[in-house]
């Protein structure tokens, strides 16, 4: 059942980069090989250094791969394109650019920021929960709102595909929680269909299956793909939902995942590499 | 448009608006301490003059040099001077900013011309610059370009270190965001770049600005032929020492309103700045 076209094939994917003094060459992502369908939320996780972040970086187009072949809408990436945007783990706002003006940045550097694109924008900083905010200063805002901001700047520009790379990392517990229901509420509301094609990374297992349409469980560097577990909890969803027994037993079985990665020594049992069209579900049992 | 102003006041005073008050009540109680402490000084150099305790006419006195000062405001004797030394000052400035901006963003944007020049810039600005007084003197002889040398040899360094410091330290983020969104090179030099460095720039400029003034003051000490430098030199070999107070506090008014006026600006234009 999977879709005929997909939206972003991965296939083989190889990064490598030179590190240390000696500048020896070592593998990030070795392998990896999924497919995303059009309008799916897809989250990956995996063990903390794994390679998760290199990855997105590479699919925004920010470093090349050595390797196997990276399409969107069936073009080969092989840098920045404006059919991507990237929702930063910094907010990295403009402080000289009130929310505004940090939301048009996109717009204008596409050079779309005509009166449709001024009435986008406050579209989005309505929906994103900024009313009224809009002629602030990053200096006065809290981390949950600069991260709203980070989002509404990357959806402002409708990109095919949106990179959201540990957004809610940096903040608190409740903030946290408050953004995973803004996000589903706001990628739910935002365009005419399901909403965006989005690839979020974390390390929040709990994050990534409320969030997500699809969870992907990378190994330890150099990443490939262990699991590629459907998430299929309805929609739309409410924080009560991560009390039921679904949630909860999806939860556990994907931190078992993440942790059998995690665990230093246990390079014996690698796991099964799985493709994307192998939705068997839990590869590793 | 500074942030307190965007603030609506609040009729009951929490916590940040305490916090202001208080502020702004220590900064009163600075402001009249040093008032305090002016009047002191003053007053004990007036006394002194009026006991005899010291002599007048080597020593002068406060109302001696205010009244002096009066004199000459009266007769307009002040104004060819003061405008002479802000002349070489606004020369001298024009020439830092129009070299030391583009100058400061270049070395700074250079790996190669940053590694060439560091050492040299901050060589220059340690140095103090009126040990280069007589060989400018030889080189450029006593004449107006001397002076204007003078000025922008002192004023130029503390300008190309602050820009050279700000080009170099644009946040990676800002320009992996303009890469992300595939902003054209001009965009991120006009949006990015530019407003990255501002608050490295105007910094520069006011400490520029101060060095300027003290650069002018010191070509007409030792070779004017006008300026509030010459006058204090002229008047204090001719024993007028209520002149030459008079000229000194003209120069110190004039020191306090150039510093204030670009912070000022500093502040209309880098608010944003959390640094500020």
């Amino acid at each position: 059942m999977a879709p005929p076209r997909p939206k972003l094939r991965v296939r083989d994917v190889e990064i490598g980069h030179r590190s240390g003094r000696k500048g020896t060459y070592a593998l990030a992502v070795d392998g990896l090989s999924f497919d995303v369908a059009p309008n799916e939320f897809i989250a990956v996780v995996g063990p903390s250094g794994c390679g998760k972040t290199t990855f997105l970086t590479a699919v925004a187009g920010l470093i090349p791969i050595s390797g196997g072949t990276l399409e969107l809408d069936d073009h080969r990436i092989d840098g920045p394109g404006r059919d991507r945007s990237l929702v930063f783990q910094q907010a990295s706002l403009f402080p000289w650019r009130n929310v505004v003006q940090n939301i048009e940045f996109g717009l204008k550097a596409h050079g779309r920021l005509d009166a449709a694109g001024r009435a986008r924008v406050a579209e989005l900083v309505e929906l994103v929960g900024l009313g009224g905010k809009g002629d602030k200063y990053p200096r006065e805002l809290s981390g949950g709102m600069s991260q709203r901001v980070n989002l509404a700047r990357a959806l402002a520009t409708d990109p095919e595909l949106i990179l959201l790379d540990e957004p809610f990392a940096a903040l608190d517990a409740q903030t946290r929680e408050v953004m995973q229901e803004e996000l589903t509420r706001i990628w739910q509301a935002d365009g005419v269909k399901a909403g965006k094609t989005a690839m979020f990374i974390t390390h929040d297992v709990p994050e990534a299956v409320f969030l997500a349409d699809r969870v992907l469980v990378l190994s330890r560097g150099p990443a490939h793909l262990v699991a590629d577990i459907h998430v299929d909890l309805p929609r739309p969803r409410t924080p009560a939902m991560k009390r039921t027994p679904e949630f909860l037993a999806m939860s556990d079985r994907i931190v078992d995942l993440v942790m059998a990665q995690s665990q230093i020594g246990k390079q014996a049992q690698p796991g099964r590499r799985v493709t994307s069209d192998d939705h068997a579900g839990v590869a590793a049992g | 448009m500074t942030t307190q102003v965007s603030q609506p006041a609040s009729p009951i005073a929490g916590p940040i608006e305490r916090a202001i008050n208080a502020r702004k009540d220590k900064k009163l109680t600075t402001g009249t301490l040093g008032l305090i402490g002016l009047v002191v000084v003053l007053g004990a150099w007036q006394i002194a003059a009026s006991a005899g305790w010291v002599d007048a006419s080597f020593a002068s006195s406060p109302v001696g040099a205010v009244r002096a000062l009066v004199h000459m405001i009266g007769t307009g004797e002040l104004w060819p001077p003061l405008l002479s030394t802000l002349e070489s000052v606004a020369y001298g400035m024009i020439i830092t900013v129009v070299v030391g901006i583009p100058l400061g963003l270049l070395i700074g944007r250079s790996n190669t011309l940053y590694g060439l020049t560091e050492p040299l810039v901050s060589i220059m600005y340690s140095v103090p610059f009126v040990v280069f007084l007589p060989i400018i003197i030889f080189w450029f002889g006593i004449g107006a370009e001397a002076r204007l040398v003078i000025v922008v040899w002192s004023a130029i360094f503390p300008l190309l270190i602050n820009v050279i410091a700000g080009a170099r330290n644009v946040d990676r983020h800002y320009l992996q965001v303009a890469t992300v969104f595939c902003a054209p090179r001009l965009l991120t030099l006009r949006s990015v770049t530019f407003p990255a460095t501002l608050p490295f720039v105007l910094a520069g400029v006011r400490q520029a600005v101060g060095r300027a003034l003290v650069g002018a003051i010191v070509a007409e000490l030792f070779m004017g032929n006008a300026g509030l430098g010459y006058v204090v030199q002229t008047e204090t070999s001719g024993f007028k020492m209520d002149d030459a107070m008079a000229a000194i506090v003209v120069i110190a008014v004039l020191a306090i309103v150039l510093t204030r006026s670009v912070a000022w600006i500093e502040r209309r234009f880098t608010f944003w700045s959390s640094s500020v």
